[in-house]
């Protein structure tokens, strides 16, 4: 019996006949996105390139050995220290910057000029080596980008240069403390106080950053016959005395020793050169001594010594209980360890620069721990220097450190803020010769850049126009 | 390679781990030798003169580590056995000693309470 053909109607049909209804495709465009390129949804693919394989997908392991997965890790791991020198490495030029034309070249008495506010200065090649030297530099600086390293000279430059002069003059010693918010320019400000001291034959001992003295990270040991326990730093009063060796070697070739130093182990004699001094330190063990005799014989008075520039990086991090521990496992205050000690001694004032000089340090505000008795200290001398009403402190804190309130008592507050829209424009245009800022320099671009970088900040402005260009 | 204790160390290794090595000798034990011959936490063997590490196995010497330590956790077992508590009993038997359930979930027992601990 044949089936009726009326039942073939319950079948359900193999092929759809619904025919899909037609949707016009409305084609839309914006005339423009705000959203970047790279937050745009991907491509889609053609219909017809997305057949799978049937070998495609997760398949069961049978082997007990796992094939490596390609596009792993290949090549050679970086040999030890080699990405640290990467991270810390400084490039002073950039090939591929067009030279600027018409810049004037730093001078001894430049950078202390009114008139030079608001200019753009190169470095010469000597200053460039010897602030290499004493790391004056800082890799998060944007001196890789341009043909030659130069800077600005704003208005607190000539404010601090012209005040080491003043003190140079009157054999005084200027204790100053460089402050303010993140990116203003504080180390750069210190860089400039040091290319002022190379010109002008003084004598410049730099610790770049406080923190490789304080944060447990290079040796130590105390000093024997001290009371209350001192500790020295070899391996880096070794690599500070060479840094001060080859940034200053043409003074110290010039300058004979006053003292005899039978603490040392190589036999120094009365007359002979600092150069040779500061050459007797070859090796870790001692190194500090070598750079404490070295420091009594640029302290020595009547011998025709030059000023002196003692400059520190970070000062939050000196002002602190440090993370090394003395031999009965208490923490020791960073003010126990000598080279710290030295720098705050200067800078409380009891040392007396022989030719006078100047003790700078500058605060940080991107890496530094919290210390409360500094702020409060700056905050009080700034209030002092401008009449007003000095902040006391909290007396429900327990944070608060009379050694470091003391080390700070008698120094000056310089504050650094954003640049003048004057200086900004100054900056800018020296950008736009390098070719590194691709518009034109006028009212609008420079006031735009100037607000953008909260008001003249000039790392911020950097960012601003500049980041785009950053290798 | 530097020998401590008449243990052979790499140069690379860090002073603070390789005391750590040594058993029954942990962190706070070590910081404070550490900090006893003023070595920071980041040196490593290699830059230890041959002075610092005769005076750390000279230290190390004095000490209860390794075996010594090793034979007191021994000794204090078999005092329990000996006393015939319970906590000595189920330390022979290599169960868990305090209360917990022997359902499951014993093995740290089992490899760890014999009367001869090694470990």
């Amino acid at each position: 019996m044949s089936v009726p053909t009326t039942l073939r109607c319950l079948v359900r049909p193999s092929v759809s006949r619904h025919v899909p209804r037609q949707v016009a495709a409305v084609v839309w465009a914006a005339p423009f996105s705000t959203s970047s390129s790279l937050a745009a949804n991907p491509p889609k693919k053609k219909a017809g390139t997305q057949v799978a394989s049937i070998r495609s997908g997760k398949k069961m392991q049978l082997g007990k050995f796992k094939k490596k997965a390609p596009g792993g890790r290949t090549g050679k791991a970086p040999l030890p220290g080699e990405r640290k020198s990467v991270r810390k490495r400084i490039q002073l030029s950039n090939s591929n910057a067009l030279p600027v034309q018409g810049l004037a070249e730093l001078t001894p008495e430049y950078m202390a000029d009114k008139r030079n506010a608001g200019t753009v200065v190169s470095l010469p090649g000597t200053v460039q080596d010897q602030l290499r030297v004493v790391e004056a530099f800082k890799p998060t600086q944007y001196w890789g980008m341009f043909r030659n390293p130069s800077m600005l000279v704003r208005a607190e430059t000539v404010d601090l240069m012209s005040r080491m002069q003043q003190s140079a003059e009157k054999k005084q010693t200027l204790k100053l403390v460089v402050s303010g918010d993140r990116i203003t320019g504080k180390s750069m400000l210190l860089l400039q106080g040091m290319a002022h001291g190379l010109l002008n034959d003084w004598i410049v001992i730099n610790i770049p950053e406080a923190q490789e003295l304080t944060t447990a990270s290079t040796e130590y040991a105390p000093i024997p016959g001290t009371n209350p326990v001192q500790y020295m730093q070899n391996n880096y009063a070794l690599k500070l005395v060479q840094a001060v060796r080859k940034a200053n070697e043409k003074l110290l070739t010039r300058l004979t020793t006053a003292y005899s130093h039978p603490e040392l182990p190589q036999n120094i004699p009365i007359n002979s050169t600092l150069m040779q001094l500061a050459n007797s330190a070859k090796e870790a063990d001692g190194a500090w001594f070598v750079f404490h005799a070295l420091w009594q014989e640029l302290m020595a008075k009547g011998q025709g010594r030059p000023p002196i520039l003692f400059t520190l990086d970070g000062l939050q991090h000196i002002m602190k209980v440090s993370d090394y521990r003395s031999a009965a496992f208490n923490p020791i205050h960073s003010h126990d360890l000598a080279l710290v000690r030295l720098f705050t001694d200067c800078l409380a004032g009891s040392y007396q620069f022989p030719a006078g000089g100047a003790v700078l340090a500058a605060t940080s505000r991107g890496n530094a721990p919290r210390t409360p008795s500094m702020e409060l200290a700056l905050s009080q001398r700034e209030a002092e220097q401008t009449g007003a009403e000095p902040p006391k402190h909290d007396p429900f804190s327990r944070d608060y450190d009379t050694r470091v309130e003391a080390s700070l008592k008698n120094v000056q507050v310089m504050k650094v803020s954003g640049v003048s829209k004057l200086e900004a424009r100054a900056v800018m245009e020296y950008w736009a010769a390098s070719g590194l800022l691709r518009k034109t320099v006028d009212e609008a671009t420079v006031t735009e850049k100037w607000t953008v970088g909260g008001h003249g900040v000039l790392g911020e402005m950097e960012r601003a126009s500049l980041l785009t260009m950053r290798p | 390679m530097v020998f401590i204790l008449g243990v052979n160390f790499n140069e690379h290794k860090l002073v603070q781990k390789a005391l750590e090595t040594f058993y029954a000798l942990g962190p706070q034990t070590s910081v404070r030798i550490l900090a006893k011959y003023s070595i920071h936490p980041r040196a490593k063997i290699g830059t230890l003169p041959p002075k610092v590490i005769t005076a750390l196995t000279a230290e190390l010497s004095t000490m209860t580590i390794e075996n010594e330590a090793r034979r007191v956790v021994q000794d204090n077992i078999k005092r329990l056995r000996d006393m015939g508590t319970y906590r000595g009993r189920r330390h022979a038997m290599g169960l868990p000693v305090r209360g917990q359930r022997t359902r499951n979930q014993i093995e740290t027992a089992k490899r760890l309470n014999q009367v001869e601990r090694r470990g």
